[in-house]
């Protein structure tokens, strides 16, 4: 081949040109939403169902609340943060990136203890100390709330000293979830609202008093366009529709908080 | 081709953030590459080691010095986001800088072989009648090395299409802007969606393939010319 000057040049403003207008993307009527992993299936299920029914587009990054909490301290363009725990929003705020007029509590999280097949599972944190659950797959505490509160139960428990050569750490709790869906761990303690709906396996509630409560609460961030729709998402799950559907995933509302009862 | 639902969108997200990498790092990597090759000055070594460690650095390790460098706390980062108003980090262009990154040593390498390779004879005779230096350049050499530069750029872009720590760490996950293919499969894989970390994989494969396959051939062809 033989590529003269203009001919190099040419080729390269083509592909530049070409490329142009792959980057310029509409982003007017669309929220960016970091959300805690254990509102993935919830949180998927309310954003298709707002979609349908505003026409405004919302997308999501689930992750880990405390590796999420890092990206938007570091500027990640978020417009809302559902975050698993409320300390973590407080800590956005705190850094000037989210705007704390809006926070708002809308979900206590309770923990579950998942298990493959109906023969041999656990009925309670008490039988893990058996040592034929070989893995014991919780997210990891140091920067996701519902492994904090797995290892806090377990200690509490008087658990842990029996179970800590046996734990694995998923990076979120929806990667803990997958540990043991796919059969690297035994068994995995996660959130409960990625088991109630689930049909394969078996779970076991977590005593809601075997840890410190999972308060969860969402607040919006940046100033984005995005923000606006970030705003009617965060009222769409504080209304009627949006906690009757929070509700059936197993998480316990605000305002039922009280009575505490379950689904 | 048929892929599970949510594979395509990373996946061209993926050659769009590539093909701009790439495109930078061809830019700089060929003058970069060009000086190695014909200058002779203090410190040549060190710039050639410096520009070849993203090949052998953790890309946690270069994702670390970025984030130092151009992250909202640096001041880079800060002069950048007072001006536009954005932050550097977790944005489309972060990406592009990792693919850029992950494919300059690529480039630079074979740009700096190739330009080695021709015969500096050709280059003086253009001289001689009166070519300016970059028309020297443009006219007679980098044609002359455009094979082993394209080679160079052929695996550069397979090496940015599969950039994953760095991007995982300046750029994010950010769904349809930072969610190139690479990031897009560890999550399928962490959220147990085996099909659609397949199906991406499957892409990604045949493309780096494709791509060592078609500089083989070229090298062949150089050989032979």
């Amino acid at each position: 081949m033989n590529l003269s000057a203009p001919t190099f040049v040419r080729n390269m403003s083509l592909v530049l040109a070409l490329s142009a207008p792959l980057s310029c993307r509409g982003q007017a009527k669309e929220a960016r939403i970091a959300a805690a992993s254990d509102l993935k299936d919830a949180f998927s299920d309310l954003g298709a169902r707002f979609e349908k029914k505003t026409g405004k587009k919302v997308s999501f990054t689930f992750g880990s609340t405390g590796l999420l909490t890092k990206q938007i301290e570091e500027g990640a363009p978020f417009d809302l943060f559902a975050a698993a725990n409320v300390s973590y929003v407080d800590q956005v705020v705190k850094a000037g990136a989210c705007d704390g007029g809006t926070k708002a509590p809308y979900a206590r999280g309770r923990l579950a203890i998942w298990f493959p097949t109906k023969g041999g599972a656990p009925s309670s944190l008490a039988d893990l100390a058996d040592p034929r659950f070989k893995r014991i797959a919780i997210a990891n505490p140091e920067h996701a709330p519902y492994g904090k509160a797995a290892e806090q139960a377990l200690k509490r428990a008087g658990l842990w000293d029996a179970v800590a050569s046996r734990i694995v750490k998923g990076e979120n709790v929806q990667a803990t979830l997958s540990l043991a869906t796919g059969g690297e761990a035994d068994v995995a303690i996660v959130a409960y609202s990625l088991v109630a709906l689930k049909t394969e396996g078996v779970h076991v509630l977590v005593d809601a008093e075997a840890h410190d409560p999972i308060d969860q609460a969402l607040v919006v961030c940046g100033k984005n366009p995005g923000v606006e729709v970030a705003k009617e998402f965060a009222a769409y799950v504080g209304s009627l529709e949006g906690r009757a559907v929070m509700r059936s995933y197993g998480f316990t509302l605000p305002a039922d908080a009280a009575t505490s009862s379950l689904p | 081709m048929i892929l599970p639902e949510g594979a395509w969108g990373p996946l061209l997200l993926s050659f769009e953030v590539a093909a701009v990498g790439t495109l930078l790092a061809t830019v700089v990597g060929v003058a970069l590459g060009s000086l190695l090759a014909t200058r002779r000055f203090f410190g040549r070594d060190l710039l050639d080691a410096l520009v070849s460690a993203p090949m052998v650095l953790p890309p946690t390790v270069l994702g670390y010095y970025l984030l130092t460098m151009l992250g909202r706390r640096s001041a880079v980062g800060q002069a950048f986001e007072s001006v536009t108003g954005s932050s550097i980090v977790f944005t489309e262009g972060a990406a592009v800088l990792a693919g850029a990154l992950a494919a300059l040593p690529f480039i630079v390498k074979s740009a700096r072989a190739a330009i080695e390779d021709v015969d500096p004879r050709y280059a003086a005779a253009a001289a001689t009648l009166g070519a300016s230096p970059s028309r020297v350049f443009f006219a007679i050499v980098l044609p002359l090395a455009s094979r082993g530069v394209l080679a160079g750029v052929a695996i550069g872009f397979a090496r940015a299409l599969g950039d994953f720590g760095v991007t995982l760490m300046i750029a994010g996950n950010l769904e349809g802007v930072t969610r190139t293919a690479s990031v897009a499969i560890y999550d399928a894989v962490l959220a147990d969606e085996q099909a659609r970390a397949a199906g991406m994989a499957a892409v990604l494969s045949a493309v780096a393939i494709a791509a060592l396959y078609g500089v083989n051939k070229l090298a062949r062809r150089t050989r032979r010319v």
